[in-house]
């Protein structure tokens, strides 16, 4: 028997998980919850799980730093999490209590600029139009606030964690 | 017959062309741009041609290095695929004059029905019933401004080149229609490099039903039917199927005919797709013509037995058309899905990256037209299509069925797509119903994934289940069942479900 108590990132949400097998069979515990299924290794990439007379097959991967598993339709990049990692892949970025960084979701050309440096601003507001893929995408702010730094132009190339803006937060 | 084609487009279009022509015994020409050099499309040509760096304006746009391609590999045809060139009256005319066959329709008819108010125009006078709109562009607020008033909000921002959701807003009253029409205005220019956009009435909950067209370059044209595409987000379709169900044989040989002396109109050949929308109370409108082979053209080729892009050349090299209106029959139902790399938890944003595990579906009536592999790095500079899957079954349900089976087996890791919500689409009532409006999407599915029941948190358990056989290769992890042990029963036993508070 062994067990293991994960500290997982699902898609940057930090997740307590304890997994351990017992006769082949797998117990999955968080929080008060337990999840009992029977193992089955199809290949190196999926898993098959049997439990409640159900059948479920998993797929996963590694690539670099994270492993990307399907269950379901659903995916996940599932990483385990240290104690200093804050919450990844959340887009914006609390800098300090009063300042936050929005930032592109996906890589794309900053396309338009829609405030400007000590502008007021609402949340929801749009702040930059970031084009990917050929479709405009808003990116607007979370907060009510005034605009700190702009850190883009229009026709910059950015990427998902490039900070685009930084919001003072009112 | 032509020798050799060059294929002016990438992705999964390109190989479908380029598969066709294989089977044609033609030979194919990729182009590509600077960041597909490892494109499926390119290593599926028989010869590929750097056309230039990413953004599309400087490759795939570029009309005199694609048609220096074509020079310079001797190819006497040039197939668009859909969006690129493919609408381009422009590069049409530029062809016939170079003596390169466009495969796609003549230059004059590409221009009117590209024009959509031109096109509008002529279908009136064809006593063709039209969606109410403005009958010419304009760059003028004060026109656009009483124009929405004349129809009355909600009106449609448009753009005159459109096509694709490309351009398109709604505007639900004066105060939006500046912005919208700014937005639609860069994104028409962008997208077509033309930026004039106009308005039409938008016509709520409406149905999206259009109809496939062939017609030979001596005008002998007919209909393959219909199919519907109202599950759309952002106004682009992202699963189509036919039959509609909700067309009776009346209205669809009404709307056949229709569609079939629309394209006369037009004096239109080759393939294209006219276009309509079904209101609640079953009035059908000319909406505008697709003047190119479409995304979801697999869904008729496998209801009606005809391979369209073989047709597509076969008319273009001059050959009659040999299918009769009287021949041309649906058998059974068709339906397909659209995978793209988009994240649908975080409002469809686009997602590139590697695809770092790939396993395709395959099965009796599933077909796959894909334009990635494993390892493929999907580059962020173009429309985010990454497959389509398409199934086929003897009636809607069982076509339901087949397709929900084939998305889970579709498995694209490493880059957010859309195939697991397309599969609860797929399995929702109201789709089940055939009552799907082209607002379904946003009734039913705008917070889509966010959630989290108490099936997410057993995908969770699951997920880290599985992260934990892959990590950790050693023990008794991933061995199938209880090794060594021998009980005569299947290697599988019904164990306990998720359960609260539980200790074991």
């Amino acid at each position: 028997m062994s067990v293991a108590v994960f500290d997982f990132l699902f898609d940057g949400n930090p997740r307590k998980i304890s997994v351990e097998t017992r006769d082949g069979i797998l117990v999955a515990r968080e929080g008060g919850r337990v999840l009992e299924a029977e193992v089955r290794r199809i290949t190196a990439n999926e898993i098959q799980f049997r439990f409640g007379g159900r059948s479920v097959r998993v797929y996963l991967v590694r690539d670099g730093e994270r492993t990307f598993v399907s269950v379901d339709g659903r995916e996940f990049a599932v990483s385990e999490s240290r104690p200093e990692t804050g919450r990844h892949g959340e887009g914006d970025e609390k800098t300090a209590e009063t300042s936050f960084r929005v930032k592109s979701p996906m890589p794309g050309k900053v396309t338009k600029i829609a405030v400007v440096e000590g502008e007021e601003v609402h949340k929801n507001q749009t702040l930059v139009i970031v084009e990917a893929m050929k479709m405009e995408n808003e990116i607007k702010t979370a907060v009510d606030g005034v605009v700190k730094k702009i850190h883009v132009a229009v026709g910059d190339l950015v990427d998902s964690e490039r900070p685009l803006v930084e919001v003072e937060k009112k | 017959m032509f020798g050799k084609i060059l294929i002016a487009n990438r992705g999964e279009i390109a190989v479908r062309v380029i598969k066709a022509c294989r089977e044609m015994g033609i030979g194919s020409v990729a182009v590509y741009s600077e960041a597909d050099a490892t494109s499926l499309h390119v290593r599926l040509a028989d010869e590929a041609v750097p056309v230039g760096p990413p953004p599309a304006a400087e490759s795939y746009l570029h009309m005199e290095r694609i048609l220096e391609a074509a020079r310079a590999t001797g190819a006497e045809a040039i197939h668009p695929g859909y969006g690129f060139l493919a609408e381009n009256a422009a590069f049409a005319r530029l062809c016939e004059e170079r003596g390169v066959v466009f495969i796609g329709p003549n230059s004059t008819a590409l221009e009117l029905v590209g024009d959509k108010v031109r096109a509008r125009q002529t279908m009136e006078k064809a006593g063709i019933p039209t969606v109410p709109g403005m009958t010419s562009v304009s760059t003028s607020l004060e026109e656009f401004r009483s124009a929405a008033r004349v129809l009355g909000y909600p009106v449609m921002v448009k753009a005159s080149a459109g096509g694709g959701g490309k351009g398109m807003r709604i505007v639900c009253d004066d105060d939006g229609l500046v912005p919208a029409l700014e937005a639609g205005m860069r994104e028409a220019k962008s997208a077509f490099g033309d930026d004039s956009v106009y308005l039409e009435k938008y016509i709520e909950e409406p149905r999206h039903v259009e109809f496939q067209v062939l017609a030979d370059n001596r005008g002998h044209t007919v209909h393959l039917f219909e199919r519907e595409c109202s599950i759309q987000r952002r106004h682009q379709k992202i699963v189509e199927e036919t039959p509609s169900p909700a067309l009776d044989p009346e209205l669809r040989v009404r709307m056949g005919e229709t569609a079939v002396r629309a394209m006369r109109a037009a004096g239109y050949n080759n393939a294209g797709t006219v276009e309509f929308l079904l209101d609640k109370d079953r009035r059908f409108y000319f909406l505008e013509v697709n003047a190119r082979l479409q995304v979801e053209h697999p869904v008729t080729e496998l209801t009606t037995g005809v391979d369209l892009v073989r047709q597509q050349i076969l008319i273009a090299s001059g050959a009659d058309l040999s299918l009769r209106q009287e021949d041309l029959l649906q058998r059974g139902h068709a339906v397909e899905c659209r995978i793209y790399a988009e994240d649908p938890k975080m409002n469809f944003l686009p997602s590139a990256g590697r695809i770092a595990f790939l396993r395709e579906p395959k099965g009796p009536g599933i077909r796959f037209d894909s334009g990635i592999y494993e390892g493929f790095e999907v580059p962020v500079y173009y429309d985010p299509i990454l497959a389509k899957l398409i199934v086929w079954a003897e009636d809607r349900e069982a076509a339901c069925r087949r397709m929900s089976a084939a998305l889970e087996d579709c498995v694209i890791l490493g880059i957010h797509t859309t195939a697991g919500f397309l599969k609860d689409v797929v399995n929702h009532p109201e789709f089940r119903g055939g009552r799907a409006t082209t607002s379904f999407v946003g009734k039913f599915f705008s917070s889509w994934g966010r959630g989290e029941g108490e099936e997410d948190r057993e995908r969770l358990a699951l997920a880290a289940a599985a992260y934990d056989a892959l990590t950790r290769t050693t023990g008794p992890k991933g061995v199938p069942g209880r090794s060594g042990k021998k009980d005569g029963a299947t290697p599988w036993t019904t164990l306990g479900r998720w359960r609260a508070g539980g200790e074991t």
